[in-house]
C-alpha cells in the first residue's frame, strides 16, 4: 500500500538516465522526513546495542573498565556464560517463569474478557478496578505480594489455615520449592488486566451479526465459541501472547522487589542475573554478553511475531 | 549499607526541591523587568497573579536558602560533592557541616548533590566514563576498594603521610580506605552491629543479656513464645545478609578465605539451629535490617542484631519501647562488622587540593565531634571515641566498645561476588536446601579464586 502511493506520486518523473532531476530530488525529499526518526533510533537504540555488542567481545572488568584498552577476547564471554551452570539455571528459571505466567494470565484474561464482553450493570466499574493491578507501580505490587506470602503474617497463610488447607506457617518466598511459584503468581496478577483489555477489544470487534447467524443455524454456545470466537480471535490472541512473552521474559523489578533472585538462585531470572553480573560483580563483558543473548532471544520472538502476523494478514 | 527503600523514596523529594529552587531563581530574576507593569494603577488579574507568584518565589527562596548551600558565588573554587545522605539527621548534619566550612572559608563553594544509595555506584561508573565526576564522593566502605581498583579515586598516600594523623584512626575503618598499600580516602563515620534487647520482655522472662553463644541460644529460646520470636537477624539475599552473618564467622576465629572450616560451619550452624529451634523465624531470609527493626518495634522479636542508625528511629517512632544494647555474644573471640562511609577524592579533578583541605578540616576533632553528634554517628577516630559524649552515654558506649573489634570487609575488588556466594550459602543452609557443610564447600569453591592473590 505504502509502496504504491510513492510510486504514483513520483513515478513518472523518476528516470535513472536523467541523473539528478527534479523528481529524484523530490524522492530524496521523502527520505529527508525520515532522517529525524532514523537518527533518533540510531542514537537511542542502535548505538547502545552496538556498544553492548562491542563490550561483549572484550574483557571488560573492574580493572579494565576505565582504562579503555579492553582486551579483545572473541566469544570467550559467551562461552563462559554457556558453560556456567548459574547462567543455565537462570535460563531455565526464566523459561518456567515466562511459560507459567503466560499460560495462566492468558487463560484467565481470556475468560475475563468473555465475561466482560456482555453488558451488565457495573461492567465498566469492575473493569476499571481490575485495571488497577496493571496501573500499580511494580514496587507496590511486589511489596504487596511479598507480605501477602510471608510465613509469619501473610494473608495467604491466614486464609489457607482458616479453611484447613495448611496447618503451620509456610514461607512461600523463602522456601526454594515455592519461591518461583510465588513470583509467578504475582506476575500473573499483574498481567491479567493487560491480557483482558486487549482480548476484550478483539472480542468487541467480532460483528454480532455472525453470532446471530450462527444461532439461527442452531449452533449452541460451545459451538459458537469453537467455530466463531476462537478462529476470529487468532490474530489478536497471537499478538497478546507474543507481547506478553516479550514483556514477561524481561521482568526484573517485580522479582527484585519480592526475592532479589533468592532464596539462593531460585528466582534468579536472566535479567536479574545480567544485572548482577554488570552492576554487582562489575563483570561488564560477561554482563554485556548475557544482555546480548537476552536481546537475541527477544528479537527472535519479535521476528516470529512479525512473520506470524504477516501470514495472518495474507490468509 | 542501610535502608535502601527509604532512600529511593527520598530521592523524589530532593529532586523536586532542586527543581523548585531553579524555577524560583528564574522568577526572581524576572521580577525587575516586571516592575513597569506593576506600577500601572489598575490592578487586574494578571498583575495580581504576578504578585502572588513573586511572593511564593520569595518564600520558596527563603526556604531553599536555608536548605542547601549550592548557590555558586563568583570567583571562588567550587567543590562538587556527592553523597547518599538524603534523609533525616544524616542529611541535615552533612548540610550543616558543609555550610560551616563555607562560612569559615569565603571563596569556596561546596556544591552538594545527594544521590540514592542504590544509584550511587552506577552514577559513579557512568560519571567516570563520561568524565563527569564530583570532586568528593562519599562511598559505602565495602565498595571503597572496588572503586580504587577501577581507578576512579585519587591516590592520597603522600598527602596522608604528610598529614600524619593516620594513627589516630581505628584500624578497621582506616584499612577500608586503603587498597594495595595505598590510601584512597579518609573514614567519615563508622557503625557496627550490636545485640538489642527488649528489656520489658526479657525482664518478664528473667533473661539476662547473653554473653556467649550458648547463652544466646538459651536466651533466644526462653524469649520465644506464641508469635514472638527470641531473635531477629537479616539473612536477605543482599549485602545486608552478609553484613549480619560475618560477625559470627569472625567470632569463631575463621575468616572469609577459610569459610569452609570448623569455625565457618559452627557460625552457619548457629543460624540454622536458631531457625530449627524456632527461636528465629525462617522469614529472616527475606528480612532487610529495616524489617528486623519492625519486628523488634512490634514486640515480635525480643532481641535483634542492628546498627546505631536505628537509635533515632526507635527513639522517635517507639518512645515507649524499653530496650538496651549489648555487645554481640562471643565465641572464641569478640567481633562485629564495620559499616560506615568513607570520604574519597576523585582522581585527576581540578580541585584535588581544595577537596583535600576540606576533608582534613572535617577531621579536626572539634569539627568532627559536632558533625558526628548531630548526625548520630560513631567516630572512626580513637581520640574522639574517648570523648565523654560517647563514653558517657549508656547506649553509645556499647557501640564504641563494640567498634574496637569491628572488622572491615576488605577482601579486594571482587568483594561483591564473594558476598553473593556467602548469601547463597546462608540461604541454602537456613532454608534447608543444602546442609551446612556442602553449602560452605560450595561457597569456598566460588570465593577462593576471587580473593586478591597477595
Amino acid at each position: 500500500m505504502a509502496r504504491s502511493l510513492t510510486q504514483t506520486g513520483t513515478g513518472p518523473l523518476v528516470r535513472p538516465s536523467r541523473g539528478i532531476g527534479l523528481g529524484r530530488l523530490r524522492g530524496l525529499g521523502g527520505y529527508l522526513y525520515v532522517i529525524p526518526a532514523l537518527a533518533y533510533i540510531a542514537l537511542t537504540m542502535l548505538y547502545p546495542v552496538y556498544e553492548n555488542l562491542r563490550m561483549s567481545v572484550h574483557d571488560v572488568n573492574v580493572r579494565t573498565f576505565l582504562a579503555g584498552d579492553w582486551p579483545f577476547v572473541g566469544l570467550d564471554n559467551y562461552r563462559t556464560l554457556v558453560d556456567d551452570p548459574v547462567f543455565r539455571k537462570a535460563l531455565s528459571v526464566s523459561l518456567i517463569f515466562t511459560g507459567g505466567s503466560l499460560l495462566v494470565q492468558f487463560t484467565l484474561g481470556f475468560a475475563l474478557a468473555l465475561f466482560f464482553v456482555r453488558p451488565f450493570p457495573g461492567n465498566g466499574l469492575l473493569r476499571a478496578l481490575l485495571l488497577l493491578a496493571w496501573m500499580l507501580p511494580t514496587v507496590v505490587s511486589g511489596s504487596l505480594f511479598r507480605w501477602s506470602l510471608d510465613g509469619d503474617y501473610g494473608i495467604v497463610n491466614a486464609g489457607l489455615e482458616a479453611v484447613g488447607l495448611l496447618d503451620s506457617g509456610r514461607f512461600w518466598l523463602i522456601d526454594p520449592d515455592t519461591a518461583l511459584l510465588g513470583t509467578i503468581i504475582a506476575n500473573i496478577w499483574v498481567g491479567i488486566p493487560f491480557n483482558m483489555v486487549l482480548l476484550l477489544a478483539g472480542l468487541q470487534n467480532i460483528p454480532a451479526t455472525l453470532y446471530e447467524a450462527a444461532s439461527v443455524d442452531g449452533a449452541n454456545a460451545w459451538q459458537r465459541f469453537r467455530s466463531l470466537t476462537l478462529p476470529l480471535m487468532r490474530p489478536v490472541a497471537l499478538s497478546v501472547l507474543l507481547l506478553g512473552l516479550i514483556y514477561t521474559f524481561k521482568v526484573f523489578d517485580l522479582i527484585y522487589v519480592m526475592t532479589g533472585g533468592g532464596p539462593v538462585d531460585a528466582t534468579s531470572v536472566l535479567p536479574i542475573y545480567t544485572y548482577q553480573l554488570s552492576f554487582e560483580f562489575f563483570r561488564f563483558g560477561q554482563g554485556a554478553a548475557a544482555a546480548t543473548l537476552l536481546l537475541i532471544g527477544l528479537v527472535g520472538f519479535a521476528i516470529a511475531y512479525l512473520w506470524l502476523s504477516r501470514r495472518e494478514e495474507i490468509a | 549499607m542501610q535502608r535502601r527503600t527509604e532512600r529511593s523514596e527520598q530521592r523524589v523529594e530532593q529532586r523536586t526541591e532542586q527543581r523548585t529552587e531553579q524555577r524560583t531563581e528564574q522568577r526572581a530574576e524576572q521580577r525587575p523587568q516586571d516592575q513597569p507593569g506593576a506600577t500601572t494603577p489598575t490592578v487586574n488579574r494578571r498583575t495580581l497573579l504576578k504578585a502572588a507568584g513573586a511572593g511564593a518565589a520569595g518564600v520558596a527562596l527563603a526556604g531553599a536558602a536555608g536548605a542547601r548551600p549550592t548557590r555558586a558565588r563568583q570567583g571562588g573554587t567550587t567543590i562538587r560533592w556527592w553523597d547518599y545522605y538524603n534523609e533525616g539527621a544524616n542529611n541535615t548534619a552533612m548540610q550543616a557541616q558543609l555550610q560551616r566550612y563555607m562560612d569559615s572559608h569565603p571563596g569556596i563553594v561546596v556544591e552538594r548533590t545527594t544521590i540514592p544509595f542504590a544509584d550511587l555506584k552506577q552514577k559513579l561508573l557512568q560519571g567516570a566514563t563520561a568524565g563527569e565526576l564530583p570532586d568528593v564522593a562519599v562511598i559505602d566502605n565495602p565498595d571503597h576498594q572496588a572503586f580504587a581498583a577501577l581507578g576512579v579515586l585519587e591516590d592520597l598516600t603522600e598527602r596522608v603521610t604528610s598529614w600524619g594523623q593516620a594513627a589516630s584512626y581505628f584500624e578497621g575503618p582506616w584499612n577500608s580506605t586503603t587498597f594495595e598499600g595505598k590510601n584512597y580516602g579518609i573514614p567519615d563515620n563508622s557503625n557496627c552491629l550490636v545485640l538489642w534487647i527488649n528489656t520489658a520482655i526479657a525482664g518478664a522472662a528473667e533473661v539476662v543479656p547473653p554473653t556467649n553463644w550458648d547463652e544466646l541460644r538459651a536466651a533466644a529460646k526462653a524469649l520465644t513464645a506464641g508469635d514472638q520470636y527470641g531473635l531477629a537477624v537479616s539473612g536477605v539475599k543482599s549485602e545486608e545478609g552478609t553484613f549480619q552473618w560475618l560477625p559470627f564467622l569472625w567470632e569463631t576465629g575463621a575468616d572469609i578465605p577459610t569459610i569452609d572450616s570448623e569455625g565457618g560451619r559452627a557460625a552457619l550452624q548457629l543460624w540454622v539451629d536458631l531457625v530449627a529451634e524456632r527461636s528465629m523465624s525462617q522469614g529472616i531470609l527475606g528480612w532487610t535490617q529495616q524489617d528486623v527493626l519492625t519486628q523488634f518495634q512490634n514486640g515480635k522479636a525480643a532481641m535483634m542484631l542492628n546498627g546505631p542508625w536505628q537509635i533515632p528511629v526507635l527513639k522517635q517512632d517507639s518512645p515507649d519501647l524499653q530496650w538496651q544494647v549489648t555487645t554481640i555474644p562471643v565465641q572464641a573471640q569478640g567481633a562485629s562488622i564495620l559499616g560506615g562511609e568513607n570520604y574519597s577524592i576523585v582522581a585527576g579533578g581540578p580541585n584535588v587540593d581544595a577537596a583535600w583541605e576540606l576533608l582534613t578540616w572535617t577531621q579536626q576533632p572539634e569539627n568532627l565531634k559536632q558533625y558526628l553528634s548531630e548526625a548520630g554517628k560513631l567516630p572512626s577516630r580513637q581520640d574522639l571515641a574517648e570523648d565523654p559524649y560517647w563514653t558517657g552515654d549508656p547506649v553509645l558506649r556499647v557501640f564504641v566498645e563494640q567498634l574496637k573489634v569491628a572488622r572491615p570487609r576488605a577482601y579486594g575488588p571482587s568483594y561483591p561476588e564473594i558476598s553473593n556466594a556467602i548469601q547463597e550459602a546462608i540461604q541454602a543452609a537456613v532454608s534447608g536446601q543444602a546442609d551446612v557443610a556442602s553449602a560452605l564447600a560450595r561457597a569456598q569453591a566460588t570465593i577462593t579464586p576471587l580473593l586478591p592473590s597477595s
